[in-house]
């Protein structure tokens, strides 16, 4: 068995590539040299948009007959999912974070919002995957390194601006302290911060915080439609607990939550929990780190 | 410029509850014009009032999404067909379906949410363009038209990239593209009494993916809460573990 692999993006072509790796043979195309997680061939390309793109990963997969075609569902991947699984006339099954093969393809992926999980018996051949979930594994050997040149798009690039990375990547912290509505502004993140030094973890926000408020950078943003986050604590302040949110935080270890209503979905899924004023617990946490 | 803009309804699913073997329970709960549908719904609307021209909204659903299509009149939407006879939710069946329709409608622009809610799955933009041969933009948080091209601006992973694109093309927006307006009383009367064209749907379909399970995610929280100003040390302690 064999898959072609595809993503616009190293970090998340290595989880796909780990995840696979030995359960079959894996191409990648990307637009880094993934190299060292167990792939046998990476076609490194550059200038890929979703037409060149959908253009090469047919031509190749009609030459090499894969079994599978697994795409990171990045933005451009899911564009490129969509016009393959047209051209080919298959179907896709879309966002999965878990893949075992029997007889048939079993598949997990979210629902409802992530409210539910849908474990599906699928006869399918294309496969999106969602970001963040594995963990990326180096092997000693190394793949071989093709690169491609792809045909002229039609899509012209006017200008770009990149988006600061702001400080590390929360996908890979061990401790988060979360901000939600509850900080009330931007301004009370410096008081919440002595607790982000004094556990050395790294800040992150939910969805209002990170695009509608902008308090924080948007890759600070947990949740569905942000990072899936598997950290060793997750603080959660002033989050009420979005299903969006908490299928962002499912694989995270220990989830601590204050919040000043009792009734706030957060305290269903956290381990341990504070009603009450965030203003005044966090500044005593903290106090009593230090001694 | 006309414009096409497709409208998703879904349940609402803030209110979805688990019964006791923490299975979803859809039966009957409240529907609601997918928030993702509301920003396409906007765009459309903007462009047509920089630009003039016509909005046609169409829907793929039920019977019931006539709700759905008022709230889209009331914003402004002139006219809209709805497509029924299917309750599931399959991106290639409804790719095929909704391209059908769209061939007979004029457009030059098609617009819809980058991702619907409940499954996240992304997968319908590609696949319109790529059944009607159209050009794709995908997580648009600016549209622009220029002599007979479309400036958008598309929010990346790491970067904000304006493209420019020939039409017709279709353009998936992003959430920040956009704040939906909310309808005066006025607009929202008009709009009851507007036509809605119902169509059948033609579906060749079969079942090639058997639902194995859709249960919550089992909950292995402890889920110790501290109230009345208690639990301060106990949180403290956890914290030094594990720092």
């Amino acid at each position: 068995m064999k898959c072609l692999v595809f993503s616009d993006n190293g970090d998340n072509a290595g989880e796909i590539i780990s995840y696979f790796y030995k359960k079959m043979d894996i191409d990648v195309i990307c637009n880094d040299s993934v190299i060292d997680y167990g792939a046998d061939s990476v076609y490194k390309y550059s200038n890929g948009f979703s037409d060149n793109l959908s253009e090469y990963l047919l031509e190749m997969y009609n030459k090499n007959k894969y079994d599978y075609i697994i795409i990171s569902s990045t933005n451009l991947g899911r564009q490129i999912a969509g016009i393959i699984s047209d051209k080919l006339n298959e179907k896709c099954m879309p966002e999965i974070f878990s893949f075992e093969k029997n007889d048939k393809i079993v598949t997990k992926r979210f629902f409802y919002g992530g409210k539910t999980v849908l474990e599906e018996e699928t006869g399918f051949k294309i496969f999106t995957i969602s970001p963040g979930i594995f963990e990326t594994k180096k092997i000693d050997k190394k793949s071989n390194l093709i690169e491609v040149k792809l045909n002229s798009s039609k899509y012209k690039i006017l200008s770009e601006k990149q988006k600061s990375a702001s400080g590390n990547d929360i996908t890979k912290a061990k401790i988060i302290v979360s901000i939600g509505r509850g900080l009330g502004s931007k301004e009370n993140i410096e008081k919440i911060m002595p607790l982000v030094d004094a556990l050395h973890g790294e800040i992150a926000g939910s969805r209002p915080v990170c695009l509608d408020y902008k308090w924080l950078p948007e890759d600070k943003q947990v949740g569905l439609s942000g990072k899936k986050v598997k950290p060793d604590l997750y603080i959660a302040l002033g989050i009420s607990g979005q299903i969006q949110h908490l299928a962002g935080i499912r694989n995270a270890k220990t989830i601590i939550a204050i919040n000043k209503d009792k009734n706030a979905p957060i305290f269903e899924e956290c381990d341990y929990g504070i009603v009450g004023d965030l203003f005044s617990i966090v500044p005593e946490l903290v106090e009593k780190l230090k001694k | 410029m006309d414009i096409i803009v497709l409208i998703k309804q879904t349940v609402d699913m803030d209110q979805i509850k688990l019964n006791d073997s923490n299975e979803a329970m859809t039966e009957n709960l409240p529907l609601k014009t997918d928030i993702l549908s509301k920003n396409a719904i906007e765009a459309a609307v903007q462009l047509k009032e920089k630009y003039g021209g016509n909005v046609t909204g169409i829907i793929f659903g039920t019977e019931k999404a006539t709700s759905s299509m008022k709230e889209a009149y009331a914003m402004g939407v002139d006219d809209g067909y709805i497509i029924k006879g299917y309750e599931k939710s399959d991106p290639l069946i409804t790719s095929k379906v909704l391209s059908d329709k769209i061939k007979t409608v004029k457009n030059d622009l098609i617009i819809l949410g980058n991702q619907s809610s409940d499954s996240y799955s992304g997968l319908l933009q590609g696949l319109l363009a790529s059944e009607l041969n159209v050009s794709l933009l995908s997580n648009a948080i600016k549209i622009e038209i220029n002599n007979g091209n479309v400036d958008v601006t598309t929010e990346s992973e790491n970067k904000d990239i304006i493209m420019e694109s020939p039409l017709p093309a279709i353009i998936s927006v992003a959430q920040e593209i956009n704040e939906p307006r909310l309808p005066n009383v006025m607009k929202i009367m008009a709009a009851g009494k507007k036509n809605i064209n119902i169509e059948d749907a033609d579906i060749k379909y079969e079942d090639d993916d058997k639902t194995l399970s859709n249960k919550a995610p089992e909950n292995k929280r402890k889920k110790i809460v501290y109230e009345d100003n208690n639990g301060i040390d106990e949180i403290a302690k956890i914290l030094r573990v594990v720092k």
